[in-house]
């Protein structure tokens, strides 16, 4: 026989079934036993928890159907007593109330201050979901856990009999289970009951709780019935997921501080309080002395206030917290990041009271997301394995269509490729062979569902060759071949493409692509520089692009007729009209050697960091695939290594004469 | 006792201007302190209690009203010469009062619409605050005043300190009452999120939206308010009446009725 069962860590917490209709002898236990029931009943629109003194104040059958700013009473289909979850009420309006004298004050004689006397009823709170049981504790925390302590909520705490009530259901606004708080009960009761079909099933957590358990005509409970109780918490944390990628924000938002986010949000924030008065964990307060009229004997109340008080961080010389933002940022930092540091926890307890009761609809968990955004790792495509990359070996594709874009370039769509082409990435290139002619290197320009395009510049003896094909020709194709762009270091930053001229190819495909996935950058900029406005390439796409304003584009020739009304200059030039903040830029840049030079150094000279600097260089190759030697530069063969490299990988060869 | 407390009695006049005389009710309500405020004060000019006059000056004067008519304003004027404390009590002396309604209308055809001899009324187009003429010490909010608010306001010029008089949203007021919000549970519209409290929410408390006649609070955020309340599917002409109350004419408020006028015509 064990001697005390509770203690041994192998004992199951004893169990018990109680009827539905007998919670009103539970409710008769707690009052004789002294405790006036502080529980869950219907008032104005709402569940609140006022004093009940039966189960029939109890809203059995009802539900809440809660959203941002919105909470709305709904009938239940059956007769549950807990079928809803959190209501406005936070239960410290019984342990930390609203409004408390806590001392007088006197000059009648002499002068003299008295504390008031801790009066704390008992009280017996029923129905305490497991983030109130986490918020309990996290006010434990602030105002018992320090080397000062408030004495009279630690009356009220002493005094306080807790019934608690597993979830059984939860609310769109609810997210305990990202705050590691709950749905399920696991401590700090007295008495916890678990709604079933039936009724409920029983557990006392402490010896108050055991006696009053053994006043009521329990049974015990059935393995159906325990298996259902169990089962039912479980389905809660199912239904709920996770609501609130928390994992680290109280660092991320140390972080965040200085963004402008903070601003947005206040726009919307009318600082009414609603959030810090119904959150059960925040414990600011005001002090009022109230005296006579002469001054001799005062009062001094304590009230609930709130950090959105405008007057709340004020001195004499002025506030600390003038502007909305900055009481935003005060809240929403104290909860999920300072407290952390002050009380080793969060302040929330993901009840989800802030959101429901801000009557503009600010969920606190948009707000982090978009404040301190979870850095998703970036997944990095991996380079598709090329064909025929051997010396002397190609793969045949067929040309689908010509399309002349100035009068020396022109682009050809390829087709009937080997699937790996189409797999390429922007930034990569193909060698491309026609019997008789020397193999040349030509970036693939855009990928589409069925084929690839290549822009040519007809320069040498293969590239006029290949603009005169006809439709249906048959070409021979190494590739895809190189690096690419890494478009991923872009995300969430502002992403700068620079062009020179015919370097707009290799960039046509990236700048598709940011087209495409826009929502990841902070903003999306093409500076293009051409020789003359006939020089242009891709003239119908720039047009969709400015129309658009998906990107920001800005164009400048070197020079034009009359008919220009654009600007003029080398691409620096545009450099200017770059207003963002230069350290947040990836930059993308390609055009002829000192173009990208010019570029690059106007761009390190404007804070742009060499690490996010991408070129694509040029050289002379021959095979495409490191063999030939041609393309070295370096400790790199441009054609395997590049073309695409980052500032910061080629160091200062990049600007070294003769490499 | 009594004597050298009757001679060190500041000296209290009340005064009205354009208003109804609630504010001034709000005073004589106050049955249960009258008698220590007479003891503790020489009420020497109070229009709703006696046709007694006292010429000045005065320790505090308590203003109720807007200035309406033409003779008001050398009458405010002359009043603040008067006074050491200046203190406007009511929506109308804080904020123009519902008769500022019409700054956004054409007071020469209200005047004919509402009098059968137009050309007997002389009143001002505009109705404005007292602090739009001259410098104002303090201020007691609403409509009508708050009696406690008033009484905190002699007892601090008695003590000879600052009234302990919050600014707070009327919110705080109903979240501290554990009034349910309204706004969220039932859909209604109330104006509490950017009133100046000290009503310890009045109308909340009998289940009516708060209709802001203590003012808009400093920083209220009523551009946000009436943004969202137009959102939630209120037609202009609605909100602009929520606004348009008995302090309408009191920023941020008023930004938000011409720029919501604007949006009807």
């Amino acid at each position: 026989m064990i001697a005390n069962p509770v203690s041994s860590p192998t004992a199951v917490a004893r169990q018990w079934f109680l009827a539905r209709s007998d919670l009103e002898a539970l409710i008769q236990a707690l009052r004789k036993s002294g405790r006036r029931v502080i529980g869950p009943t219907v008032r104005e629109g709402a569940i609140v928890y006022d004093e009940i003194e039966s189960a029939a104040a109890l809203p059995v059958g009802m539900r809440d159907e809660q959203s941002a700013g919105r909470y709305r009473l709904t009938e239940r289909s059956d007769d549950r007593a807990f079928g809803y979850t959190v209501g406005p009420t936070p239960w410290k309006r019984y342990t930390f109330p609203p409004d408390l004298p806590i001392a007088t004050a006197h000059r009648v004689g002499s002068v003299g201050f008295d504390q008031a006397k801790l009066d704390a009823p008992a009280l017996a709170f029923l129905g305490v979901r497991a983030c109130e049981i986490a918020a309990l504790a996290m006010q434990d925390r602030v105002l018992l856990g320090g080397q000062f302590t408030d004495e009279d909520f630690r009356a009220r705490r002493k005094a306080a009999f807790i019934v608690a009530v597993q979830c059984t259901t939860s609310s769109s606004t609810c997210f305990c289970s990202s705050m590691g708080t709950g749905p399920e009960v696991r401590n700090g009761y007295d008495i916890l009951l678990t709604e079933i079909d039936e009724g409920f099933v029983v557990q006392a957590g402490s010896p108050a709780g055991a006696a009053i358990v053994a006043l009521l005509p329990t049974r015990r409970p059935t393995h159906a019935e325990t298996g259902a109780a169990v089962d039912s918490v479980e389905a809660v944390r199912t239904q709920m997921g996770e609501p609130l990628p928390i994992a680290g924000i109280d660092e991320r938002l140390k972080h965040q501080l200085d963004n402008p986010h903070w601003g947005v949000v206040a726009e919307r924030c009318v600082e009414c309080g609603n959030c810090t008065m119904s959150c059960p964990t925040c414990f600011c307060t005001s002090v009022t002395e109230r005296s006579d009229m002469e001054g001799r004997t005062s009062v001094t109340e304590r009230q609930w206030d709130s950090c959105f008080d405008v007057n709340f961080a004020k001195v004499a010389g002025g506030d600390f917290r003038s502007r909305p933002r900055d009481r935003y940022r005060q809240w929403l930092t104290h909860k999920f990041s300072s407290w952390m540091d002050q009380f080793g926890s969060f302040g929330c307890v993901g009840c989800g009271r802030c959101i429901t009761w801000c009557p503009v609809h600010i969920d606190v968990r948009e707000e982090l997301q978009a404040i301190a955004p979870v850095i998703q790792p970036i997944e990095r495509p991996v380079a598709v394995e090329p064909v025929a990359a051997s010396p002397g070996s190609y793969s045949i594709a067929r040309l689908a269509s010509v399309r002349e874009e100035t009068e020396d370039t022109t682009t050809l769509c390829l087709t009937d490729l080997d699937p790996a082409f189409l797999a390429g990435r922007p930034g990569q290139f193909v060698m491309v062979a026609l019997p008789a002619f020397p193999a040349v290197p030509i970036s693939i320009s855009r990928f589409r569902a069925n084929g690839i395009d290549l822009t040519i510049r007809a320069v040498g003896p293969t590239s006029t060759a290949l603009v005169n094909l006809h439709p249906g020709a048959k070409i021979g194709v190494r590739g895809p071949l190189g690096t690419f762009w890494p478009i991923e270091d872009a995300y969430g930053r502002h992403a700068v493409v620079v062009a020179g001229g015919v370097g707009l190819s290799p960039l046509h495909g990236l700048v598709e692509a940011l087209v495409a996935n826009r929502d990841r950058f902070e903003s999306v900029s093409l500076f293009y520089g051409s020789r003359t406005p006939e020089d242009q390439l891709f003239r119908e796409d720039l047009a969709r692009w400015t129309a658009g304003k998906v990107i920001d584009v800005a164009v400048t020739v070197d020079r034009a007729g009359p008919e220009w009304k654009g600007r003029v200059g080398v691409v620096t030039t545009l450099f200017d009209m770059m207003s963002c903040d230069c350290s947040k830029v990836t930059a993308f840049v390609v055009g002829p050697e000192r173009m990208m030079q010019a570029s690059v150094q106007l761009l390190i000279s404007k804070g742009v960091v060499p690490d996010r600097i991408n070129v694509s260089m040029e050289r002379h190759m021959e095979c495409g695939i490191g063999l030939c030697g041609h393309c070295q530069t370096g400790p790199f063969f441009v054609c395997k290594d590049g073309p695409v490299f980052c500032l910061s990988e080629l160091g200062d060869m990049y600007v070294r004469e003769g490499i | 006792m009594a004597s050298t407390g009757k001679a060190v009695r500041p000296r209290v006049a009340v005064a009205k201007f354009a208003s109804c005389d609630g504010c001034q009710l709000t005073i004589l309500d106050l049955e249960e302190q009258l008698l220590e405020i007479v003891t503790r004060f020489d009420i020497v000019e109070f229009p709703e209690a006696t046709s007694r006059h006292s010429p000045g000056p005065y320790d505090v004067v308590f203003v109720e009203g807007s200035v309406s008519a033409p003779e008001h304003l050398d009458q405010i004027k002359a009043l603040r010469k008067q006074a050491r404390f200046l203190v406007t009590i009511g929506a109308c002396a804080t904020a123009g009062g519902i008769q500022a309604l019409r700054n956004w209308a054409d007071h020469d055809a209200y005047r004919a619409a509402v009098y059968e001899h137009p050309e007997w009324i002389e009143s001002l187009a505009k109705a404005t605050p007292v602090t739009d003429h001259v410098k104002v010490d303090a201020e007691l909010r609403g409509c009508p005043i708050d009696g406690g608010q008033l009484l905190e306001l002699l007892t601090a010029v008695l003590v000879g300190r600052r009234p302990q008089i919050r600014e707070e949203a009327v919110c705080y007021e109903c979240k501290r009452k554990g009034i349910v919000c309204m706004v969220v549970a039932t859909g209604e519209a109330c104006m509490g999120p950017v009133t100046t409290s000290g009503c310890n929410a009045l109308c909340p408390t009998y289940a009516r939206g708060c209709f802001g006649c203590f003012g808009p609070r400093t920083g209220a955020n009523a551009k946000s308010w009436s943004t969202g309340l137009l959102r939630s599917g209120r037609p202009p002409e609605e909100v602009w009446r929520l606004f348009a109350g008995f302090t309408g004419y009191a920023e941020p408020f008023r930004t938000v009725l011409t720029e919501l006028g604007k949006a009807k015509d």
